[in-house]
């Protein structure tokens, strides 16, 4: 195992090098540079040509990106080009609200998904797994823009029931902790529930499935007819089979959910990171697109890597295989 | 199994009552609100103190205007927390504008008009207590002019040889030649506090945006109480601001809610008390709510189709003016905007002063345009609607920015409207930096884009020969007089001087048409009536925010 961890690890590094490559080079080549943001009317080429010498965007590409690499690996990574600060905390500030958002909507996620999943396997061709599987699909194909703008409309504005955007409301700084919590989750729900609920149709889909097909194996009828009670037959050994490939599915979709769902974000006036990186493409940002990505491309490693540790934890068979690489 | 279906029940059932649950609790807090923003205002007379919640279309860059990229949402901000030596005021719909003092209480101009002394405001200090003084005038300029700062409106400074700090309350200001717009020209920027920030480099200025956050000190009627980035600015009240009485407002928080139906929600929901981007759309459901009222002010902008005249079939003045006419701008206007905007008719705008009354734009008239067309030989010989000359069909590439759905709507409605005359135009919607890049080579036919106005009449970035690639001459539009008037009219005296020549290149851009101007629109903003004083002005929105005032919450203070 430990053979198997150091070969993914050194795969990883490689990974991750020629993505930052790649991005380097595309995002350089990409028509427009940081200077062309500006919207003055009075800037003249002469003055655009004195940024772009400012930030070395006039140097060759070649000598950019040894210089980029040189200080990447030296843990620096740089400055932001459109607002002049360190781009670790331009990225730091806007991780914490995207782990916050991430964290309740994978909650939502996992419960809806798994319920509705879990009822229509248990209930598999009644109408009541006729209606989850319909709501289910309605929650997988509504775009997440309508759907957030529809939360907006009903919860904030018909019924003003929860916030209709931001993080916090406004003074809420001066509020008692418990207060303060109590304030951030009122804003989370709607946010996070349009996520969740979006992601958690095709969840519930898959978990229907992989119990479907968990409870007609071989080891679950045995179980069955050894007597075991009903409730440890599909809680125990049915789960576990079921589970190691919705838990690559998850861990899969997480890394996504993390980047920051950008949509979301602005509609719901989110600070995360999908409109963080948003606008640095668009600002052509470079140092801030690299290190987004750089960050997008470590956690969908790390999470790749998850994902094949779990399913080898609840699949024996997973198991034996990697140890067989291993030798 | 029965028991499983009956704990599935019950786990839904559960998972809708906490939502209900969680509902109820949390609705309970956001609802405050909402109830405290309704009813009408009560009192006319200005009070102290409370605070405004305003809904922003996007984060300030910093809090240093040298080094941010220039933005409305940035500008706007910064105006009121740093002080310029003059205000600069709206009134340039009635006459030339003028000026009223801020940091200066007064100027005056030397006898040959190459040099403006400043008399400062001995009131005014910073925020920290420190006198604002000729010094800080001084550095300012320094630091506008900088190389290594590289400020983006640096060119305002350009005939500024030397800003004098004469004594500790005086500066002066010379130039090396006298001009119509020397006073915007020395107006440019806002005054920087050199005890401050004269402590990092000019050179590290602009690795540091976050060093001048945290040394913040300021000369307007706002203090920078906290910056959260992409989340919101919370203005505070500046006690030391040196005009007795303002600001009136306790506290200003500017929410970030770059999406404008979130800024909508927000204001019905009573969250914000003022929604700076409103669409024609929702218009009327602002109007519908007895709460709030409707703000329309005239944008000091365009929307104009930049024919690229260095290409062939635009190169020709005819050409341009039957594609004008053979464009319904009346009815463009009518669909995007309705009773919002106007069809425009030169670069100077309609509502300023110095635009010629008299010139009417150009009718829809398809048959000229069809007649014109048939005369500078475009037929459809192949009979595939599309008009020939030599062979070569009239078709062309008309480009616009993503990400502005009028400026697409516009570009998909002149395809339709040009193709019944037989052009061929095929929409592009690119990026815009993408398209930034295509405007400096010169590698487009035709645009369709906005311009910004400021009030000085220079048109030498619009129009000028020396403009094409290398400013906002996006015709890539030449004509040797109008260069010859251009220049004219930057080397008046004043700039009433000026609009006799104005009104000469505004006849020629009329006949010549080097580009199609489609609209002018007004800027829509929705206020909870709450909120009183509010008067946005074509400068700024949020022109007067030191004067609005807040009605006191019933049986309590002002919020």
């Amino acid at each position: 195992m430990i053979s198997f961890l150091l070969r993914r690890l050194g795969a990883s590094v490689l990974l991750l090098a020629l993505v930052l490559s790649a991005v380097f080079f595309l995002i350089h080549l990409t028509p427009g540079d940081p200077s062309q943001l500006i919207e003055d009317p009075r800037m003249t080429l002469e003055q655009r040509a004195n940024l772009r010498r400012i930030y070395g965007l006039d140097r060759p590409l070649i000598e950019q990106y040894g210089r980029w690499l040189v200080a990447t690996v030296q843990g620096d990574w740089g400055i932001s080009m459109v607002q002049q600060r360190p781009v670790a905390r331009v990225l730091g500030e806007a991780i914490l609200p995207t782990l916050a958002l991430a964290t309740t909507a994978l909650t939502i996620q996992i419960c809806v998904g798994f319920l509705f999943g879990f009822a229509g396997a248990l209930r598999r061709d009644r109408p009541l797994d006729h209606l989850l599987r319909a709501v289910s699909l309605i929650f997988f194909s509504l775009p997440v823009f309508w759907l957030g703008l529809m939360a907006i409309l009903t919860f904030s504005v018909h019924w003003p029931l929860l916030p209709a955007g931001g993080m916090r409301s406004i003074g809420a700084e001066a509020l008692p902790p418990l207060a303060r919590a109590r304030d951030l989750l009122a804003h989370l729900i709607l946010p996070a529930s349009v996520i969740g609920l979006a992601s958690s149709g095709a969840l519930a889909r898959f978990v229907r499935s992989s119990l479907i097909d968990a409870l007609g194996q071989e080891h679950i009828r045995m179980a069955r007819a050894r007597g075991l009670r009903e409730w440890r037959v599909v809680g125990v050994h049915a789960l576990r089979y079921a589970l190691a490939p919705v838990i690559q599915i998850l861990a899969l979709g997480i890394p996504t959910l993390l980047s920051g769902s950008f949509v979301i974000e602005v509609i719901f006036s989110w600070p995360g990171l999908g409109r963080v990186g948003f606008d640095a493409v668009l600002g052509r940002d470079y140092p801030v697109v690299l290190a987004g990505t750089a960050l997008a491309a470590v956690l969908v490693i790390l999470f790749n890597l998850f994902a094949d540790l779990g399913h080898a934890a609840l699949d024996p068979r997973v198991r034996e295989g990697l140890a067989a690489g291993a030798r | 199994m029965k028991i499983h279906l009956q704990r599935s029940h019950g786990l839904l059932a559960m998972a809708a009552m906490a939502a209900l649950a969680a509902l109820a609790i949390f609705g309970s807090f956001s609802c405050r609100r909402t109830e405290e923003a309704s009813g009408p205002a009560q009192s006319a007379t200005p009070q102290s103190g409370g605070s405004a919640a305003i809904a922003w279309t996007a984060d300030i860059g910093g809090v240093n205007e040298l080094i941010v990229p220039s933005s409305n949402a940035t500008n706007e901000v910064l105006f009121h927390v740093f002080d310029h030596l003059a205000e600069e005021q709206p009134d340039f719909t009635e006459h030339a504008p003028t000026m009223a003092p801020l940091l200066a209480k007064s100027w005056e101009w030397s006898a040959d008009r190459k040099s403006i002394t400043f008399h400062l405001e001995e009131k005014a200090v910073w925020s920290d207590g420190v006198p604002i003084t000729a010094e800080d005038v001084r550095f300012t300029w320094q630091a506008q002019i900088h190389p290594d700062v590289g400020w983006g409106d640096a060119s305002a400074k350009q005939f500024i040889t030397d800003v004098e700090a004469v004594d500790a309350h005086t500066a002066r200001f010379h130039f090396s030649r006298a001009y119509a717009k020397q006073m915007l020209d020395a107006n440019e920027g806002v005054i920087l506090p050199k005890h401050v920030w004269s402590q990092i480099p000019f050179s590290e200025w602009r690795k540091n945006g976050d060093w001048f956050r945290d040394h913040i000190v300021t000369s307007g009627p706002f203090r920078l109480e906290s910056w959260k980035s992409q989340q919101e600015i919370v203005l505070a009240k500046n006690p030391r601001y040196h005009r007795p009485g303002r600001p009136r407002l306790d506290r200003v928080v500017l929410r970030i809610v770059p999406e404008t139906s979130s800024q909508i929600a927000q204001l019905l929901a009573g969250e914000v008390d003022f929604a700076a981007n409103v669409q024609p759309t929702d218009a009327p459901r602002i109007e519908a709510d007895q709460r709030l009222e409707l703000l329309a002010i005239p944008f000091r902008n365009f929307i104009f189709v930049a024919w690229n005249n260095q290409r062939g079939g635009f190169d020709d003045p005819e050409i341009r003016r039957a594609l004008t006419l053979g464009i319904d701008r009346q009815r463009i206007v009518d669909t995007l905007w309705g009773r919002f905007a106007k069809v425009a008719v030169s670069p100077i705008l309609s509502f300023v002063w110095a635009h010629d009354k008299s010139i009417q734009p150009l009718p829809y008239d398809p048959e000229q345009a069809r007649k014109i067309l048939a005369a500078k030989g475009f037929r459809d010989v192949n009979g595939d609607g599309v008009i020939e000359r030599g062979g070569k069909p009239f078709r062309f590439d008309l480009t616009t920015n993503a990400g502005n759905q009028q400026r697409i709507d516009a570009t998909v409605m002149i395809q339709a409207q040009l193709a019944s005359l037989g052009v061929a135009a095929v929409p592009r919607i690119v990026e815009f930096n993408s398209l930034a890049a295509k405007l400096e080579e010169g590698d487009y036919d035709a645009v369709i884009l906005g311009l910004g106005m400021d009030t000085s009449l220079d048109l030498t970035t619009m129009l000028h020969t020396r403009a094409i690639g290398n400013g906002n001459n996006l015709s890539r539009y030449s004509n040797e007089q109008v260069d010859r008037l251009i220049d004219e009219a930057a080397g008046q005296p004043d700039i009433e001087a000026m609009v006799p020549l104005i009104h000469r290149i505004e006849a020629i851009v009329q006949q010549d048409q080097p580009a199609t101007y489609l609209w002018e629109s007004q800027r829509l903003m929705g206020v909870n009536r709450r909120v009183r004083e509010v008067r946005p002005s074509p400068i700024y929105m949020l022109w007067n925010l030191h004067d609005w005032w807040v009605e006191p919450a019933p049986g309590g203070p002002a919020r």
